[in-house]
């Protein structure tokens, strides 16, 4: 493992310990988003935004809220528009460390 | 593994020990003494190094002791001078270096392996339980081969306990800045 790597382990150690305290950056909305993403990544071609508004996790969630909380996501760099399909497709990334 | 790879991570972690203990023992005992001043013991409430220790071997397995031990033996001379190598210091320095190593091995035999590399995902309450379990090795044996009182016994696992989290969240929250800074940027 080189240095890097190591410190890259440490970050890694250290953003779960930010997470169990409630300090990552993300709204409720914007948790329940990307956790709804993460459960429907595994399928081909990325996540579709129509899959996501089905997603239970979101029936209480308000469109207006919905997208605002889906563009975060990508500015933050938690999902990403898929190059490859149309519009309305992300691809899900593990968080920054 | 190279030689300079060897150097390297012994220099960092040596270096990363001997600021932490002198910034424990110049810095904030000062302030413990002030508000403890009844407090009977030397031990630090707040003992940084141990963090240190903890986390070294959580990622470099058994080559922590290599690493650390030039720090823990300067630290030592520090404040022993000449008696740094009496046998009640030499054998604080092996426990020193060897209590953290031997923690994370035996739960790896025992549990699982929560060492840095291995295949599970990094798990900061499991990094602080086998710090609690190498502070507790650490007290009893390095207060055994000293001598001391028993409530100095609960001094250094207040000290190394206490030690190990503030660091941990120490760095945490350096990590979040710096990452917070990135986005940005």
């Amino acid at each position: 493992m080189t240095d890097i790597s190591k410190l890259a382990e440490l970050r890694r150690l250290l953003l779960g310990m930010e997470r169990a305290m409630g300090l990552e950056e993300l709204s409720p909305v914007e948790r329940d988003i990307y956790y709804a993403a993460t459960e429907l990544s595994n399928q081909p071609h990325g996540v579709r935004t129509t899959g996501l508004l089905s997603h239970s996790l979101m029936s209480n969630v308000s469109r207006p809220t919905f997208f605002r909380a889906l563009k975060s996501l990508v500015n933050k760099g938690y999902l990403s528009q898929s190059s490859t399909s149309r519009r309305g497709v992300y691809m899900v990334h593990s968080p920054q460390v | 593994m190279e030689l300079k790879s060897w150097a390297v991570e012994t220099l960092a972690a040596s270096t990363v020990y001997l600021f932490a203990f002198f910034l424990t023992f110049e810095a904030l005992m000062p302030v413990q003494n002030l508000f403890f001043a009844d407090f009977y013991s030397s031990a630090s409430l707040m003992f940084l190094p141990h963090g240190v220790r903890v986390l070294t071997a959580w990622l470099l397995g058994w080559r922590s002791v290599i690493a650390l031990l030039p720090g823990v033996f300067i630290t030592y001379a520090y404040l022993g001078g000449s008696n740094v190598f009496l046998p009640s210091r030499l054998s604080g320095i092996a426990i020193s270096v060897l209590a953290a190593p031997l923690v994370f091995e035996f739960v790896a035999r025992a549990f699982c392996d929560i060492r840095s590399g291995a295949q599970t995902e990094p798990c900061w309450v499991c990094v602080m339980g086998a710090g609690i379990l190498a502070a507790i090795v650490t007290g009893v044996l390095t207060n055994l081969a000293f001598g001391s009182p028993p409530l100095d016994y609960f001094a250094f696992f207040i000290g190394d306990v206490l030690g190990l989290f503030v660091l941990m969240l120490v760095l945490m929250l350096v990590f979040r800045f710096i990452r917070l800074r990135g986005k940005n940027a």
